[in-house]
């Protein structure tokens, strides 16, 4: 699978994502995946801001940054034009950060979905509005900090659960719905595969961490991605017709524990009896998932 | 640089920002020393050569051992394999059948006939070795490599040493020994069979060679020391495999008793069977401190050997027509003596004895001097060298089963290569202990390939892995494939075909598979998969990475999720 | 040769899309743009118009959609009206950037709150700002002449921005008018298949929508300008072609009527221009020397066809059917910046017909009367003046 030096990644070097970017990872493997017959539509997110300063751009494939909010309806309207044109063999596939997704672009998402265009959204999911220094998104986990609900003698960050875009998409009955995370970068690359021989729309949601967010050194993102993984609290699945068709069995459960204080993010959870407590809410988190999931 | 319409650029124009100016620390692969490697008298490249098996590339596999060891089918049948016991893989579940990868890939060599390559420059100088066992011959292996005029003289009929009458068919054919040997002669080493020296020898030698190497190995067998030994129908281990392999095998009788634990012993006793007797096999110790090698140990127990541990032979006593009677004397095992292993101590008054037609005595081989008294500091154990081989007397060098040390075939082609190294550092007015640089950890292992040309492609760090330094999330408990063999039975023992029918290239690769190939690659792809800058990028597919330091940010995921240990993280001079 | 007919404006407008064959269509009902896209699903669904027709969520996602195609190379079109312009605001800005032809017809109507479905036109003024061209257009004909025109402008690869098509929502889209129809070949000849200048193509992948730093920004918008300025001129040669080839009138940047030796010049835009042509009428029988300048190529503004009409007037009066709150009528302050570095003609902006407040000939008369007295006494006027304002419900 690896390249020599003449061939070419699709997503080239020189890009400016911090070092240790877990979306960078998962971008490649997704145009290897898709492979260059295929046009990329990413909305304003971290993923386009380090990938298109001006004339520095890491594209080998064509592709677009419209604006924030409309990644999806973008990508419906190449795709209604290569269907005109006859060239359903090219591809379109939007790659846009939760922010996106989860918030500002659901509208358009939803009708994307809805009119069942053959594009496979993928969102990288970072829990936050990284770009813009770390605010607060719908995706943002229970008790993560953020700069815009940070934790503070008042306040143990986030108090509202993560939103379940993955359900919101399969509530729309589309072809197919996965998770999937940057540190397994094969299982995301069938994924996406995987998505490309459907019919119609198809959602992938990839757990991208990200070491400048959630505050730990750039070396361990792919360890903190599998901690996740490995917790419960980001399960790895996919859905077809309404129907879970595959699990990542998690071969052995690490406590939630583990995975929150390799964070800075929810470190003030930390070292004290309540934030135990609120510990144990997460932690409740994640077995829910593993049993609804049955990922043991 | 004129602005574009709508801010439209070209694609793939970030190539022009060379992201690698953001480093604090680089990336640098850094091979560390395997500990299977460190174990390996030989010095194989053992990390190496699997992942060449695994990666289907068989041909590279073979050249890879051949760079250290010229005999990887013998060595792959008859090693006692020290790296099996340090493979790290070991902690994790079972170690990698090593020895039987060797196996393969040797075999694979064997049967395409695969050459060694013959050396690039050819020196005038001429050495001499006595002895064409496995000392000697690795030893006129890699001199000859080196360009040195080599002469291998033997004095039996037929060159190989022990591994030619010490080792029986079912183990090592006597057509493999054969087929390694042949390749040496292809490179120009003369083997000169039937050759009678005498003491004189080691002066005139010199006349005619720069330096001679002494492989003459341990001939004679330790005696028991007790009443009877010398009865008719006591006979030699050595003596009796010996006979065995040039066709004329004693006469056995029905009921044969072996004394001894080590290799020879064993082999005694399951050419017994095969010849038609049944064996019995006495040792004074328990299994444990049996010094052959334990799945050969199995293998003689699973055919029908009856092994009876904790038994001392007292003495032999000549029935009236009817064999000898061998008297024994039950052991518990007692405290340890100075060689570190705990000491049989006899059980008074548990007297019994075995009746049998014949008793080998198969306890130890000794240095036979054969006149050559100059050396001052002969001893039983053979003649004292120093580690590199050097006797004392100039020109004149030792090794292999002649000197003290471990008797193993694996042994033996360590310090044959250690002297070539010496020989070579003697010819050339070097101090030897300038080859030190090729050592590989602290046990004695040493790098041919690194003396004959050093790679400076990797880092190399003296740093042996082991099994904390490994990230082993990435492998999958598995157990070892099982060498497929001749089935226990009746079939079995009535000849002496090969007893181990050898993997195929499916199971070695699925074996080869298992390695974690501590301190070097093992094409896991890791680096690549992770790395979130693409940096890193390779022209051939059975090869390690390289690193595209115009690019590389120094985020250190291929460092931290590397299995095996091979990337250090190295502060970026300013 | 020539097919007259009788059409609902928005019918006259579908019907000028489907000759022009784009190849998506997306749009979000509101009134009163309704009309328009109705009529192109149902040339859809009966097979008459091969387009992708992509039903969107909202104005922002047909906008994006439309923004999508085109960026895919394919000509593209969408419709919307107050509300939903403003919602597509984002998206027109960011196609003027990107600098992708698209066409959408802007059906005049005021903007919440309070909400009213009647025709004004702030909706379309709003926009005067992003790069989008803007056409007001009188009747049903125009309508019709210029939507064909509109796709020409867009996709010259001198301009490449986005162009509007302004009608009074109610006024010209829910009446029935004269067309004289355009047979497909003609305008197969006036505009030929959309060839892009840069599109999305995996044989030669391109970067869109990069961010750009402050050291190339401004070059970056000045190109922006620049077409708007080059379109003056592009639009002119398009309205040439257009006559040479299918007989319909060059009616150029704007229209003057009467204003030769005209002291006081009225100008407008949109199908108040009708009224206003029929209010000069009856003065300058009455001999009063009135002219009218009808604006109809808004955006890039004819500051310089403005100027020349202009110059020899004594007074100008600007009707703006928007406002630009805190400040005057649009409209108002662009003539007003195009004449400022003449001494005279003294102009007086008046601001009428807001959500479809109706203006008749009187209040143009009384308009005209008003600013000709101003003119006369040298009154100085600030601001916009609000017609017929009903001061007794303030």
């Amino acid at each position: 699978m690896a390249p020599t030096k003449d061939e070419q990644e699709l997503f080239a070097p020189g890009h400016r994502a911090c070092p240790g970017c877990g979306e960078a990872i998962a971008t490649r493997w997704i145009l290897k995946a898709t492979g260059a017959n295929v046009i990329i539509v990413s909305p304003t997110g971290c993923l386009e801001t380090f990938s298109s300063p001006y004339m520095f751009s890491p594209w080998r494939v064509p592709w677009v940054h419209p604006l924030f909010e409309n990644g999806a309806a973008v990508a419906s309207g190449i795709e209604a034009a290569l269907r005109y044109k006859g060239r359903s063999d090219i591809r379109v596939v939007v790659i846009g950060g939760d922010g996106a997704t989860f918030d500002i672009g659901m509208g358009g998402l939803s009708g994307m979905f809805e009119r069942g265009h053959p594009v496979p959204y993928i969102c990288y999911d970072n829990e936050a509005y990284m770009n813009t220094g770390v605010q607060r998104c719908s995706s943002t986990p229970l008790f993560a900090s953020t700069t815009t609900q940070p934790a503070g003698r008042k306040s143990w960050g986030k108090d509202r659960p993560k939103k379940n875009m993955p359900a919101i998409a399969m509530a729309h009955d589309i072809d197919y719905v996965a998770t999937a995370s940057a540190s397994y970068p094969k299982d995301l690359h069938d994924k996406v595969e995987r998505a490309l021989t459907m019919e119609g729309p198809s959602y992938i949601q990839v757990h991208t961490p990200c070491c400048t967010g959630w505050g730990f050194p750039p070396e361990k993102t792919i360890e903190i991605g599998r901690l996740a993984v490995n917790t419960g609290l980001a399960p790895l699945f996919e859905m077809e017709a309404g129907e879970v068709t595959s699990v990542h069995r998690i071969a052995k459960k690490v406590p939630v524990k583990e995975y929150l204080m390799a964070q800075s993010r929810f470190k003030h959870l930390m070292g004290s009896e309540e934030g135990r407590k609120e510990v144990e809410k997460i932690q409740r988190v994640a077995d829910r998932n593993i049993e609804r999931l049955g990922l043991l | 640089m004129r602005t574009s319409i709508g801010a439209v650029v070209e694609g793939g124009t970030s190539l022009n920002y060379k992201t690698g100016n953001w480093r604090e620390f680089r990336p640098v692969f850094v091979a560390g020393i395997a500990p299977c490697r460190e174990s390996c008298p030989a010095g194989i490249d053992i990390a190496r050569f699997i992942r060449e098996v695994k990666s289907q590339q068989f041909d590279r596999a073979w050249q890879t051992i051949v760079e250290e060891n010229p005999f990887p089918s013998v060595c792959g049948r008859v090693c006692s394999h020290p790296c099996e016991e340090a493979c790290n893989r070991k902690e994790f579940d079972e170690p990698l059948a090593i020895n039987s990868l060797e196996r393969f890939v040797g075999d694979h060599g064997l049967k395409n006939a695969m050459m060694v390559a013959a050396p690039k420059a050819e020196r005038r100088e001429r050495v001499a070795i006595v002895g064409s066992g496995p000392a000697g011959l690795s030893c006129a292996y890699h001199l000859r490599r080196l360009g040195y005029g080599v002469k291998v003289l033997e004095r039996s009929p037929s060159a190989g040493g022990i591994l030619r009458w010490g080792i029986p068919e079912y183990r090592l054919p006597g057509t493999i020994l054969d087929g390694e040997i042949e390749r040496l002669s292809r490179i120009g080493i003369e083997i000169e069979p039937r050759v009678s020296l005498g003491t004189e020898f080691l002066a005139d030698g010199l006349k005619d060679f720069s330096a001679i190497f002494l492989a003459l190995g341990a001939q004679r067998e330790l005696g028991l020391g007790i009443p009877g030994e010398n009865s008719p129908g006591v006979v030699s281990g050595l003596d009796f495999l010996r006979g065995v392999n040039e066709g004329r095998p004693a006469e056995l009788g029905k009921r044969v008793v072996v004394i001894g634990g080590g290799n020879t012993a064993i082999d005694v006793a399951r050419t017994a069977l095969r010849l038609g007797s049944r064996s019995t096999l006495i040792y004074r110790r328990t299994r444990k401190e049996m010094p052959a090698i334990p799945s050969e140990v199995e293998e003689t127990r699973k055919e029908g050997v009856e092994i009876q541990f904790l038994a001392s032979p007292v003495g032999i006593t000549a029935q009236k027509g009817q064999g000898l009677r061998l008297e024994c004397l039950r052991n518990r095992m007692g405290k340890s003596g100075p060689d570190g292993r705990r000491r049989p101590v006899p059980i008074e008054g548990s007297n019994f004895s075995i009746e049998s037609d014949t008793i080998v005595v198969a306890i130890g081989a000794v240095v036979d001097p054969q006149g050559l008294t100059q050396f001052p500091q002969w001893t039983e154990a053979g003649i004292a060298v120093d580690e590199w081989g050097s006797t004392g007397l100039p020109g004149i060098f030792a090794g292999g089963d002649f000197t003290p040390g471990p008797r193993t075939v694996s042994h033996a082609i360590g310090s044959g290569k250690k002297a070539a190294l010496a020989i070579d550092a003697f010819i050339n007015g070097r101090d030897k202990d300038h080859a030190k640089s090729v050592f590989l950890g602290n046990r004695g292992s040493l790098s041919m390939e690194d003396w004959i040309q050093p790679s400076p492609m990797v880092g190399r760090s003296d740093r042996v892995i082991a099994y904390q330094d490994l990230n082993r999330l990435y492998f999958e408990p598995r157990p070892r494939e099982g060498m497929p063999q001749i089935p226990n039975g009746a079939g079995r023992i009535a000849s002496f075909d090969e007893v181990n029918l050898g993997f195929s290239g499916e199971i070695a690769i699925q074996e080869a598979e298992r390695c974690f190939a501590c301190g070097t690659c093992s094409l896991c792809e890791n680096c690549y998969t992770f790395c979130p800058d693409g940096s890193l990028w390779r022209e051939d597919p059975h090869e390690p990475f390289e690193i595209d330091y115009e690019f590389c940010k120094g985020c250190g995921i291929c460092a931290h999720e590397c299995p095996s240990r091979f990337i250090e993280m190295v502060r970026e001079e300013k | 040769m020539e097919k007259m007919e009788i059409l609902e404006g928005s019918m006259a407008v579908a019907v000028a899309v489907k000759a022009c064959k784009p190849g998506v269509i997306s749009a979000y009902p509101i009134s009163p743009q309704t009309h328009i896209v109705e009529a192109l699903a149902k040339m859809v669904a009966d097979g008459e118009l091969n387009s992708q027709y992509v039903l969107s969520d909202s104005e922002f996602s047909a906008a994006s959609i439309v923004y999508g195609a085109s960026a895919a190379g394919v000509r593209s079109y969408t419709a919307s009206s107050s509300q939903g312009l403003l919602l597509m605001t984002e998206v027109i800005y960011n196609a003027a950037g990107t600098r992708l032809p698209m066409v959408l017809t802007g059906v005049n109507r005021a903007i919440s709150a309070p909400i009213s479905i009647q025709v004004d036109h702030q909706d379309t003024l709003s926009l005067r700002d992003s790069g989008l061209i803007q056409f007001y257009v009188e009747s049903a004909q125009e309508a019709y002449d210029m939507h064909i025109q509109a796709f020409r402008i867009a996709e010259d690869p001198e301009v490449l921005l986005p162009v509007m098509i302004c009608m009074d929502g109610w006024v010209l889209t829910h009446s029935y008018e004269p067309v004289e129809l355009i047979p497909q070949k003609a305008v197969d000849a006036f505009l030929p298949s959309y060839r892009p200048v840069h599109c999305l193509d995996p044989e030669h992948p391109l970067t869109f929508g990069s961010y750009a730093e402050d050291d190339v920004l401004m070059e970056l918008k000045y190109m922006i300008q620049g077409a708007m300025e080059k379109a003056k001129e592009r639009i002119g040669v398009v309205a040439s072609d257009f006559q040479r080839i299918t007989g319909h009138p060059d009616a150029g940047l704007i229209e003057a009527y009467g204003t030769e030796r005209a002291e006081v010049i009225l100008v407008g835009m949109g199908s108040l221009v009708g009224t206003m042509k029929e209010a000069v009428d009856a003065m300058r029988s009455d001999g009063i020397p009135v002219g009218l300048v009808k604006v109809r190529c808004y955006r890039p503004f004819p500051a310089e066809a403005i100027l020349e009409i202009c110059r020899s007037a004594s007074a100008v009066a600007v009707l703006d059917r928007g406002f630009s709150m805190g400040s005057e009528g649009p409209l108002s302050l662009d003539v007003k910046a195009a004449l400022c570095n003449l001494e005279r003609p003294r102009i007086f902006s008046f601001i009428a017909g807001l959500a479809g407040r109706e203006i008749t000939t009187e209040t143009i008369q009384k308009i005209t009367a008003e600013t000709m007295e101003a003119a006369k006494s040298r009154r100085v006027v600030r601001g916009s003046q609000w017609v017929d304002l009903n001061r007794s419900i303030l």
